[in-house]
C-alpha cells in the first residue's frame, strides 16, 4: 500500500498547493509513490481522519480554528512538513505581527473602516504550535523543492534543503552582481538560496522570499546598502516581508 | 617553445578553424561584466575585456556536475562520459591560465587524480591572450602575468600582429589547420614584444607584498584585525565562486521519486558558509564568521606555500571585484602586515 | 609543463577515486545503543583479495540513495575478509544505516588517510588511549599489535568510558584483561550497575595503575576533547617527546581524497594528512585542536 499524504492551506495564498499542482512532469510519479488522500486544494472528494504518513501545511496560524486545524493535522500524522514562509516564519502576514489588528484595520481602510475586528490575530508560523519535521521555505515554495523533499522522506531520510545564501546560486549562474555593479537593493547575501537566482536572472533584485540565512550580516549589509544610498532599512523592510518573527526572535 | 605571428587581420579566419577541435568558449559581455561563452557571432567576443566574471574553473569543475549514478541493484556507475565533450577555451589572460595549473596540482597531480577535472582538462585547448592590468589587477604581484605552460596557444599583442606561442603539439594541429595565417616572426617583433612586456609590468596600478607573508600570517593568528573582517563580512561565498583555486565542493545524493535509485551530485562550496566544518555530531570548527574568513586567507596565502610553495591566489582581482561588503585583499594583507591601522581604514566612506 | 603532464598518457585509464564498492553487511552487532558494530564483506572478489588498510584509516561509506560519510576502521589489518565500523548514529547517513537489515548492501571507498605510523612505531612500547568511543579507531591498532606481539615491547590500553554499558567492545576487552604480555586497564567514570570489576575512576588515573618509559614508547590517544586535555597533560608530565604522541582527528572528511576541503584544519587537509597527527603537529597547527 502506497503512504498516504494530505496537502493543507492555512492562512495564505494558496501559492504552495498550486505549486504542487504545477509539478506536471512528476505529477504522475508522485501519484504512483504515494496516495493524496486529503487535498482540498486538489480534490473535492477527501478523506479527513486517516493516518497520514506526511503532512505539507501551508500557510501560517492566524486565528484558534487555525490552531484547531494544524493540531489535528499534526495528530495524524506520522510528520509534518511546513510550505513555505508563511508556514515556515509566519509569511507576508506575519510582517505587521507587533501592531494591533484595529489599528491595522485603520492603516488599511482608515476611520470608515469595519466597526468590529475580524478574528485574526498575528500571523505565526507553524513551529509555534507544533512539532514540524520539515521547513521548505519560500514564496511560493519551489516545486522542485517539494519533489526532493517527497522523494528523501518516502526513503526516511531528511531532505537537504540549502543553508546558503542565494550568491552561490547567482555565481554559479554567472550572473553580474545587481548589488555591487548595479547598486540595487538586493537581499541575496542574506537570504536563503534554493530559487536558483530566478529573480536576478531576470534583472531583479532578491526580496529575500526565502527568508534570512542563519547568523545574517545584517549589521554589515545595511551598511552596504547605506554606502550605495539606498534606503539602509530597505533590507530589513525586505526579510520582513516574509520572515518578520524570525528577525524579531533574533533582536531579542 | 615555436613562435610565430599572425597579423591581426587573420584572427578571424583563424577562428573560425577552431570548432573543428571543440566548442568554442570565449569571452562575451554578461551585464556590465564579461563571461566565457559560446559567442553567438565573433563579433560579441570581446578582446579587451578586463576579467570575466567567473573563471575557467567553471568549465573544468563545473557548479553543479553528476558525478557517479546509483541503484540499490546495479550498484555505483561513473558519469565520467558526461565531462569528454571537447572545447576551445579562447582568450584566456595569463594569470588564469596559472589558476588551472594550480588546480592541476590538487586535481590532476596529486596522490588521487581527479578523472572528471582530468577528463576535461584533457579536451580543452586553451588559447591565451595577455591584457592591460586595470586597477584590480595585481598578478605582478603574484608572478602570475606570465605562463609558459598551462596554454595550447598563447596571442600576444603587438600591434599589428599577435606574437603566437606554441605551447603543445595539439597547438602546433590548430596552427596547422588554419593555414597559412601565421608568419615567422623578426627581431622587430620580439621587440615589440619586449617593449610591451616591460610596459605591462610598470602598469600596475595594485601591488602586493608577499615577501614574508607566510611569516607574518603566522604571527597574525590572532590578530584582531581578523575580527574586524569579519564583522563586515557577510558569509555570502562570492569570493570563493569568483575565485579561480578556490574548489571545495559538496557532494550530494538526489534520489529518483519512490526509489534509492539517483544520482551523486557535486556542487561549488564555500569554507565561508557556516557548515562547512560542520560535523555530523553537530561540532563546528569554525563556528565564528571571522575564523572562517581567516581561514579562506590562510589556505590561500599561507597553507598552499607551505604545500605547493607558492601561494594559490593569482592576482585576478575578481574577489575584490565581487565582495559587497567591500573586503580588498590588498587591505586585508597591509593590515596583517601593519602597514595600515586597521581594517576599518580601507573601508569606503560611510563605513 | 602542467598541461603535458596532463595530456600524457591519455589512453592510460585512471581509477575512479570517488567510486565505491559494493559491499554486503553481514552481521550487526549492537554492542551499545546508537552504537553498533558493522561487519562488512565486499561483493567483488577482486576487491575482498587486494583490500588492505593500516590502523588509524577510514573509508567512505554510503547508504545507497542517501548519502556518504566517513567512518573509522575498526578492524585489523591483520584479520583479512571482513570489514568492521563501529558507527554510531549521529547523522543523516548513520540513521539511514541503522535502519539496513543484515545482507543489505552499502558501498564503500578507501582506505584513506595516514593512518598510525606503525613501522616506526614497531620496536617500541605501545600505550593506546582510548576516551569513550576514541575505542572506534584505536581496536584496529590494538589488533595490529597483538597480531603482531612479537614486534613491540610491552602494550598497554587505557580505556575509559562513562559507565560499562557505553564501554565499546567491551566483552571482547573483557575477555582480554587477563592475557598475559598485554596490559589491559579498562576503567568507568561510574558503575550504576555494581557488577563492575575493573577500574573506576577518570581515565588519567589508569596513568598511577602503569608505569613506562617514554624514551621508548608510542602513546596513541583518541577521545573526545577533554580526553585529550587532561591525557595530553599526563604525558607530558612523564616527559613523553611531542613526536610520540599520536592522536587522531574527528573532521568532515567529505570527499577522502583531499580535494573537497571540508576536512581542513589549519592549512592541512585531515583526509590526507591526517586523521592521525603527532601532538607536535597538532601545536604547531591552527584550530587543530
Amino acid at each position: 500500500m502506497k503512504p498516504k499524504i494530505g496537502i493543507y492551506g492555512l492562512s495564505g495564498c494558496w501559492g504552495e498547493q498550486i505549486n504542487i499542482l504545477n509539478c506536471e512532469d512528476e505529477l504522475l510519479d508522485i501519484v504512483g509513490a504515494v496516495d493524496i488522500v486529503d487535498f482540498l486544494g486538489g480534490s473535492s472528494v477527501n478523506d479527513t481522519e486517516s493516518r497520514l504518513a506526511i503532512a505539507f501545511v501551508e500557510g501560517s496560524v492566524a486565528n484558534a480554528r487555525e490552531e484547531k486545524e494544524l493540531q489535528h493535522i499534526r495528530n495524524r500524522s506520522d510528520l509534518l512538513v511546513a510550505c513555505g514562509s508563511c508556514a515556515c516564519f509566519g509569511g507576508v502576514g506575519a510582517m505587521d505581527a507587533q501592531v494591533s489588528r484595529p489599528e491595522l484595520i485603520k492603516q488599511v481602510y482608515g476611520n470608515n473602516g469595519p466597526a468590529k475586528s475580524w478574528d485574526i490575530g498575528p500571523h505565526k508560523p507553524l513551529s509555534e504550535f507544533v512539532k514540524v519535521d520539515l521547513a521548505i521555505p519560500g514564496c511560493p515554495m519551489e516545486s522542485k523543492a517539494f519533489v526532493k523533499a517527497v522523494s528523501s522522506l518516502l526513503n526516511g531520510d531528511v531532505p537537504l534543503l540549502p543553508t546558503y545564501p542565494v550568491c552561490l546560486e547567482c555565481k554559479m549562474k554567472e550572473y553580474d552582481c545587481l548589488l555591487v555593479s548595479r547598486g540595487l537593493p538586493c537581499a541575496g547575501p542574506v537570504t536563503v538560496a534554493g530559487c536558483g537566482a530566478r529573480c536576478p536572472g531576470y534583472n531583479v533584485a532578491c526580496i529575500g522570499c526565502h527568508g534570512p540565512v542563519d547568523e545574517a550580516n545584517m549589521g554589515s549589509i545595511e551598511k552596504i546598502f547605506e554606502q550605495k544610498e539606498l534606503p539602509m532599512d530597505q533590507i530589513k523592510l525586505k526579510l520582513r516581508t516574509f520572515a518578520a518573527p524570525v528577525l524579531d526572535k533574533e533582536r531579542e | 617553445m615555436k613562435i610565430l605571428k599572425m597579423p591581426k587581420q587573420n584572427l578571424d579566419l583563424f577562428v573560425s578553424v577552431l570548432p573543428a577541435f571543440g566548442e568554442v568558449y570565449a569571452p562575451v559581455k554578461r551585464g556590465k561584466g564579461f563571461a566565457f561563452d559560446k559567442p553567438s557571432l565573433w563579433s560579441d567576443v570581446q578582446m579587451k575585456y578586463t576579467r570575466t566574471i567567473l573563471p575557467p574553473k567553471k568549465l573544468m569543475l563545473p557548479p553543479r556536475e553528476t558525478t557517479i549514478a546509483f541503484d540499490p541493484v546495479e550498484g555505483f556507475q561513473d558519469q565520467l562520459a558526461m565531462a569528454s565533450k571537447p572545447m576551445v577555451l579562447f582568450g584566456v589572460h595569463p594569470y588564469d591560465i596559472y589558476g588551472l595549473n594550480i588546480l592541476d596540482r590538487v586535481f590532476a597531480q596529486s596522490k588521487y587524480p581527479d578523472p572528471y577535472y582530468i577528463a576535461r582538462r584533457k579536451n580543452t585547448a586553451i588559447i591565451g591572450m595577455d591584457f592591460e592590468p586595470d586597477d584590480k589587477h595585481f598578478a605582478g604581484s603574484m608572478n602570475s602575468d606570465f605562463v609558459d605552460s598551462g596554454f595550447d596557444l598563447f596571442l600576444s599583442d603587438i600591434g599589428d600582429d599577435y606574437l603566437v606561442l606554441v605551447g603543445t603539439s595539439r597547438g602546433d594541429d590548430i596552427v596547422v589547420m588554419s593555414g597559412c595565417l601565421m608568419q615567422t616572426p623578426g627581431e622587430a617583433d620580439f621587440a615589440a614584444y619586449k617593449r610591451r612586456s616591460k610596459d605591462r609590468r610598470a602598469s600596475y596600478k595594485t601591488k602586493l607584498e608577499m615577501e614574508d607573508l607566510p611569516e607574518i600570517m603566522e604571527m597574525e593568528y590572532h590578530s584582531k584585525a581578523w575580527e574586524d573582517i569579519g564583522n563586515r563580512c557577510l558569509s555570502c561565498g562570492s569570493c570563493s565562486m569568483a575565485c579561480p583555486t578556490c574548489y571545495c565542493f559538496d557532494i550530494n545524493d538526489e534520489v529518483e521519486l519512490g526509489s534509492r535509485k539517483g544520482q551523486r551530485i557535486r556542487s561549488w562550496d564555500s569554507c565561508l558558509f557556516k557548515t562547512h566544518a560542520l560535523v555530523a555530531g553537530g561540532e563546528n570548527f569554525r563556528e565564528e564568521r571571522s575564523s572562517r574568513i581567516k581561514f579562506r586567507y590562510y589556505h590561500k596565502q599561507r597553507g598552499f606555500v607551505a604545500e605547493y610553495g607558492r601561494p594559490s591566489c593569482i592576482g585576478c582581482g575578481r574577489c575584490v571585484e565581487v565582495c559587497p561588503a567591500e573586503i580588498n585583499i590588498i587591505s586585508v594583507i597591509e593590515t596583517i602586515r601593519g602597514e595600515r591601522d586597521g581594517i576599518a581604514s580601507s573601508a569606503p566612506k560611510s563605513v | 609543463m602542467e598541461l603535458q603532464a596532463v595530456h600524457q598518457n591519455p589512453s592510460e585509464k585512471t581509477e575512479n577515486p570517488y567510486l565505491p564498492h559494493m559491499a554486503r553487511i553481514v552481521r550487526i552487532h549492537r554492542m551499545v545503543p546508537d552504537n553498533y558494530l558493522f561487519q562488512l564483506r565486499f561483493v567483488d572478489d577482486n576487491v575482498l583479495q587486494n583490500w588492505e588498510h593500516r590502523p588509524g584509516q577510514f573509508v567512505e561509506l554510503s547508504v545507497i540513495g542517501t548519502g556518504e560519510a566517513p567512518i573509522s576502521i575498526s578492524s585489523a589489518p591483520t584479520r583479512k575478509g571482513i570489514l568492521e565500523l563501529c558507527i554510531r548514529r549521529a547523522g543523516r547517513v548513520t540513521s539511514a544505516l541503522y535502519k539496513l537489515p543484515t545482507n543489505a548492501m552499502v558501498g564503500i571507498r578507501g582506505p584513506y588517510g595516514n593512518g598510525f605510523p606503525v613501522e616506526e612505531m614497531e620496536g617500541n612500547d605501545l600505550l593506546i588511549i582510548a576516551g569513550g568511543l576514541g575505542m572506534a579507531p584505536l581496536r584496529s591498532l590494538l589488533w595490529y599489535a597483538l597480531d603482531n606481539r612479537e614486534k613491540f615491547g610491552t602494550v598497554t590500553l587505557m580505556y575509559g568510558a562513562r559507565n560499562p554499558a557505553d564501554m565499546l567492545f567491551r566483552e571482547e576487552l573483557l575477555s582480554l584483561a587477563d592475557v598475559e604480555d598485554f596490559n589491559c586497564l579498562l576503567t568507568v567514570d561510574r558503575d550504576p550497575t555494581g557488577t563492575w570489576k575493573q577500574h573506576v575512576g577518570l581515565l588519567p588515573t589508569l596513568f598511577k595503575k602503569a608505569t613506562f618509559d617514554p624514551s621508548r614508547t608510542y602513546a596513541a590517544v583518541v577521545g573526545p576533547p577533554i580526553v585529550y586535555k587532561f591525557v595530553l597533560a599526563e604525558l607530558l608530565k612523564l616527559n613523553f617527546r611531542k613526536d610520540r604522541i599520536l592522536m587522531s582527528l574527528e573532521r568532515r572528511m567529505k570527499c577522502g581524497v583531499g580535494k573537497c576541503g571540508h576536512c581542513s584544519v589549519g592549512y592541512k587537509y585531515t583526509c590526507i594528512h591526517g586523521p592521525v597527527f603527532t601532538y607536535w603537529d597538532a601545536i604547531n597547527l591552527p584550530e587543530i585542536v
